[in-house]
């Protein structure tokens, strides 16, 4: 927790209530965030319950009336990060420098897919999308997880990732455009590239 | 009609390229004026018309398709229990 707060005082009774009542009815998504990040459904698990049980723990630094689901959410990312990334053997493929420069270059206009339709993606009715997206390097699936599934703000972005909200900008313009690519494969192997229209 | 000023200039004065307008807009962050601006921009550039489009349907498919499943049965419960194990009452 890297911004200055003011520690809540909670009694017991008051921690249980915020605890049933504002963090517990996002069991689902902290699911879905933590299955989508591990791939594994029973990493998701433990990965979600450690989640938790730290919410409960430092349950003095959640400010009330703020986004319970933004702050948790950056708890789990944490969580991921220092539990389970350190795991893998693979360090993130993600070249920032990259990204960024991608972003301010000049072609940035330029239709990556011309060939995939929204056609297409009508016909995808299967687990496509969601391999698409299982696919992409952690980092870019995070940002699509948090905007298109989860619905929160750059701002909101920003905070649970700790990068600036142009850095959430140009990771999503990058993250949307490698799962562009993927789902034109998809449409190209299942043979809707050159259908009428 | 297009409004005299562009709502999207940048604070270094830059203007917003297509693609960045077009991620403000399917993102929901633009402001009233740049959606308006948006939508007579769109009317005169076919990439941002057939894009807007495109990524909308995406978006929406991610939404449809990759969220709405639920967590494991007795997880909640799980996580209560470790939690009265771990306070001292």
């Amino acid at each position: 927790m890297s911004e200055e707060r003011i520690k809540q005082s909670y009694t017991k009774q008051e921690k249980q209530a915020v605890f049933d009542n504002e963090f517990l009815p996002h069991i689902n998504s902290m699911y879905n965030f933590g299955f989508r990040l591990t791939l594994d459904p029973d990493d998701a698990k433990d990965l979600v319950q450690d989640t938790y049980l730290k919410a409960y723990r430092f349950i003095e630094s959640f400010q009330k009336g703020t986004n319970a689901k933004a702050w948790l959410f950056r708890i789990l990312k944490n969580s991921f990060i220092n539990d389970y990334r350190k795991k893998t053997k693979e360090p993130s493929k993600v070249d920032y420098q990259e990204v960024e420069t991608y972003y301010n270059s000049e072609d940035v206009n330029r239709q990556i897919t011309p060939d995939l339709r929204v056609e297409s993606l009508q016909d995808m009715i299967g687990d496509e999308i969601s391999n698409a997206l299982n696919s992409l390097d952690v980092d870019f699936r995070t940002v699509i997880i948090l905007c298109d599934l989860e619905g929160f703000k750059y701002e909101e972005m920003a905070k649970i990732l700790d990068i600036p909200i142009g850095t959430v900008r140009s990771r999503l313009h990058r993250a949307r455009n490698l799962l562009k690519e993927k789902l034109s494969e998809y449409a190209k192997s299942m043979g809707y590239k050159n259908t009428e229209l | 009609m297009t409004p005299p000023n562009n709502p999207f200039i940048q604070a270094d004065g830059k203007k917003a390229t297509c693609m960045e307008m077009l991620q403000i807009i399917v993102d929901g962050e633009a402001t009233s004026e740049q959606q308006e601006y948006f939508k007579n921009h769109m009317d005169r550039c076919l990439p941002c018309f057939k894009s807007y489009d495109l990524d909308m349907a995406i978006k929406q498919l991610l939404k449809s398709r990759c969220c709405g499943g639920e967590a494991p049965t007795g997880l909640i419960e799980q996580i209560k229990i470790q939690i009265k194990q771990n306070t001292p009452s």
